[in-house]
């Protein structure tokens, strides 16, 4: 590790991801859970009744619910302590529920997302940014011409203000019930900040949406929610990156997603997450896609202590198509526990997953996959592929899925492989002149590839400098 | 565990098995730790997601199954000259130190439950002994059984440079009414450079509960190859597992089922890579029909030391009906990186392409999917040496797609 932290403060990449701000917050709940913070929460935002209760409910599920201990080789989660963690920070901004322009934030703030690059990417002509500093979105900017079609995209809090409605109809109801799993509840009780996306029917969003969300404050939790909502026939694209600065204590973050794909509509939901590596992410992410709906996974996980997340798709609609995308690097120390769910419930549905893992310096990586094939759901295929690279000879690798198939008339197939880099291809690269580092960095990024090819140019730069950066460590 | 056996289950009932027998001292113990352990020991762990276990062997009423004073069988035990081919009981007053220090030694007595109880309970039982050098094709067993329940032992031992092939096959015989409990439990030393394929071959009638474990380790250069068949019982429960303990040693896992009505078959296949330069391939076919279920586990394990490991493993499934369902966790472990490794499973059916070739030659549709589904059994038919475990798989097979067309 030290040779890492070393190589981190030489690089530029240290300054964009490790610096942390002083803490400077307008509000701080007390550490720990009770109904006493969950009311102060709610009653900060200013939230409806019917949103109370739901946390309240939420929490009494989580208080109920044990810890997930019994799954083979999963992450330890024996420090996750929650009474240790900070539920919610509110970044002093004095506009309530965002800024309205960039200059408007604090300067930390705005020197935080200058150093991420977050400005830089919208002026590179995205359609709308939303950026979460701790536990609220500070500031939210859409191009116009989205928002005169109708297409709504906002924090989530303010959505619960200002479309009581939908999210009334839709916030952890149908997709991803507090009930699903005791971090589920804990992110129901205690969820702020996050974003709400609406494209209405036949709307073709052409622009990537994109969000980013921060932690800056030692023991904290995040806990944003994300709800995407595409109606028939529409199109979007929302992009998420995450970041922590690294901490002595540890930082939970239990964020939520929930992704509604109508008749004929698409969503691609792409995410780079680079939580500071003492973090725990432990997540919940599920789309309900709808007859001839497509929903596209593609995720980047880098970072944190431990993970544990598997993206779900419910494929409810004849016809309806999921596709999953996922790299995981684990360094040391770093247990990533990730991998991917769909469910085929319909006739005619297809599903591919494409999963990578990196690991090296003792880091653990585990794809966990269950592919469910409902019986009825007949002419369903699905393809799940798995490979994993492995460093040294510290490292773990584990492949672990599930596949329950209940009806015949079915295409299964799944695949995996490990294996360390090939000396023979790096020989090959050094015999043309490429030094040892050089040729491994070449092979890595020939590996992911896959899912470089699917983001959007800087997020892909992102991608592939911190696996650089984390190859670099390892070599140097 | 409460499952409801105190009441046939005591150390009066192990003694008068063991007394009856004349045997040793030591076994009596071992039948007796087991016995005292069983309380405090869990069922064989079963593959499971969170909030969903596929087969539950503690559901299983074992007080109306087992009677273990009224075991019976009827046994078959052949081997060709130079090997040893004995009955339990006879292995142990001819070879007592051989048996003594090779039982329990593969296979501890005390892995779960289950194999506790085996332990404690077997009334029958065969010891195949191949000494140094020997060469034996076509060693034989077959077990009838004829009682409620019935505990059957299987201690292999092949010395250095020996090699072995073993069918050994269970089914049932004489007529019981309501369900029965058949539990086998298999050990195999492979010594140095020595070769063994173990074939086991479960026809038991389709009002058996079947648990079984084979378990091999080699020595350095050894070859431990097992084919596990299940085409009969209720419900199965049945394990392989090899470990790689010796440098340059290898393992070839091969199953093969064929499950139809309401049959659950619950298979795993474990290899662990333990010693340097090691090989391991595991290849399981099956096919489920009518309401059928199978629930196949493949863990290949590699170990921190294993240094340049290859490990493969494939599961296909062919299903034949819609209400048939069939699970599959292919999992691989990795702790060493100078390691090749692949897994794959497929569930599907008969390949329509292929029938559409088929029929557009004349042949029936029946006989074409038939014809098909046969085919399908051929890579694992191919590894089979025993030609007996061959052909009488190969019967099953027909009979079963025979008796789909009537």
């Amino acid at each position: 590790m030290s040779s890492d932290q070393d190589h981190l403060k030489e690089t530029d990449t240290e300054a964009r991801f490790e610096f942390k701000k002083e803490e400077k917050s307008a509000f701080k709940s007390e550490k720990g859970l009770t109904e006493e913070t969950i009311r102060v929460i709610s009653e900060d935002k200013d939230e409806p009744e019917w949103m109370l209760q739901r946390r309240l409910r939420a929490l009494k599920q989580f208080q109920q619910m044990p810890m997930p201990t019994d799954w083979p080789g999963q992450p330890d989660l024996s420090e996750v302590d929650i009474d240790e963690i900070v539920p919610y920070i509110r970044p002093d901004i004095e506009t309530r529920g965002g800024a309205e322009k960039w200059e408007d934030l604090p300067d930390e703030i705005r020197d935080t997302f200058d150093k991420l690059g977050i400005p830089e990417a919208e002026r590179n002509a995205l359609s709308g940014v939303g950026a979460q500093y701790e536990s609220e979105i500070v500031y939210q900017n859409m191009q116009e011409q989205w928002e005169e079609k109708g297409v709504i995209f906002m924090d989530m809090d303010k959505a619960v203000r200002e479309h009581p409605d939908i999210v009334q109809e839709y916030f952890m109801t149908k997709c991803v019930p507090p009930s699903d799993n005791k971090f589920a509840a804990l992110h129901g009780a205690i969820w702020s900040g996050g974003s709400f996306v609406y494209v209405p029917e036949d709307v073709t969003v052409e622009m990537p949406i994109q969000a980013y969300f921060r932690m800056n404050s030692e023991g904290m939790g995040q806990f944003e929610h994300t709800l995407i909502i595409a109606e028939e026939n529409s199109e979007v694209h929302y992009i998420e990156g995450c970041s922590a600065p690294k901490y002595s204590h540890f930082n939970l973050h239990s964020g939520g997603v929930e992704v509604f794909v109508k008749e004929g509509a698409h969503v691609q939901y792409s995410t780079v997450q680079n939580w500071s590596k003492n973090t725990y992410n432990l997540n919940t992410k599920r789309a309900i896609v709808e007859k001839d709906g497509t929903m596209e996974w593609v995720s980047g996980s880098m970072g944190s202590k431990a993970t544990m997340l598997y993206p779900a798709s419910i494929l409810k609609g004849p016809g309806a198509t999921d596709n999953h995308i996922t790299i995981a690097f684990a360094g040391e120390g770093q247990n990533i526990d990730t991998g991917a769910k769909v469910y085929h419930n319909a006739p005619n549905t297809k599903s591919t997953i494409e999963s990578k893992s990196i690991s090296k310096d003792g880091g653990r990586t585990n794809y966990r996959g269950l592919v469910h094939i409902a019986n009825g759901a007949e002419n369903s295929s699905t393809s799940v592929e798995c490979d994993a690279l492995m460093f040294d000879n510290e490292s773990t690798s584990d492949t672990m899925p599930y596949m329950e198939i209940q009806e015949s008339k079915v295409d299964v197939a799944h695949e995996a492989t490990v294996g360390k880099i090939g000396d023979e291809d790096v020989f090959y690269l050094q015999s043309r002149g490429l030094d040892d580092d050089d040729a491994k960095q070449m092979i890595v990024a020939g590996f992911i590839e896959p899912i470089t090819e699917e983001l959007p140019i800087e997020y892909a730069v992102e991608l592939n400098r911190l696996i650089e950066l984390e190859m670099e460590g390892s070599l140097g | 565990m409460s499952t409801g056996l105190q009441s046939v289950l005591s150390e009066g009932t192990v003694r008068e098995i063991s007394e009856g027998r004349d045997e040793p001292e030591w076994l009596l113990q071992q039948r007796l730790d087991a016995l005292e352990a069983l309380d405090d020991l869990a069922f064989p762990a079963v593959i499971k997601t969170p909030g969903r276990k596929w087969t539950d062997l503690a559901d299983l009423d074992f007080e109306s199954f087992v009677d273990p004073l009224t075991q019976s069988d009827e046994k078959d035990q052949v081997g060709p000259s130079g090997v040893e081919v004995l009955p339990f009981a006879e292995a142990v007053d001819a070879h007592p130190e051989l048996v003594e220090s090779a039982f329990g030694n593969v296979v501890d007595p005390q892995t779960n439950y289950l194999t506790a109880l085996s332990t404690a309970l077997f009334t029958s039982g065969t010891v195949i002994y191949v000494p140094e050098g020997v060469n034996a094709e076509d060693v034989k067993v077959r077990t009838t059984m004829n009682s409620r329940s019935l505990f059957n032992y299987t201690l292999v031992v092949a010395e250095e440079s020996s090699s072995v092939t073993i069918l050994e096959r269970q089914q049932t015989g004489d007529e019981v009414d309501g369900a029965r409990y058949y539990s086998g439990i298999t050990e195999i030393a492979t010594g140095e450079n020595a070769y063994v394929q173990y074939g086991s071959m479960q026809d038991l009638d389709q009002e058996t509960y079947n648990y079984q474990l084979k378990r091999g380790v080699t020595d350095t250069y050894g070859t431990c190859n097992i084919v596990d068949a299940n085409v009969g019982s209720r419900l199965t429960k049945t394990s392989v597992e090899v470990e790689l303990e010796g440098d340059s040693s290898e393992t070839k896992i091969v199953g093969a089922f064929y499950g139809h009505d309401d049959q659950h078959f619950d298979i795993d296949s474990r290899v662990w890579h333990e010693g340097e330069h090691t090989t391991a391939d595991l290849v399981t076919r099956g096919v489920i029909d009518d309401d059928s279920r199978s629930v196949y586990e493949g863990v290949q394990n590699v170990g921190r030391e294993a240094w340049d490991t290859s490990s493969y493993q494939r599961e296909n499934t062919l299903m034949l009906s819609d209400e048939s369902e069939a699970d599959a966790s292919p999992k691989l472990i990795i702790n060493n990186h100078d390691t090749e490794a692949s897994h794959s499973a497929t569930v599907g059916q008969v390949d329509q392409q292929e029938l559409f070739y088929m029929k557009s030659r004349g042949v029936p549709e029946q006989l074409a999917k038939n014809m098909l589904v046969e085919g399908f059994y051929v890579p694992v038919l191919d590894e089979i040496e025993v030609e007996e475990l061959r052909e009488d798989l190969l019967e099953v097979i027909r009979a079963r797609l025979a008796s789909r067309t009537a």
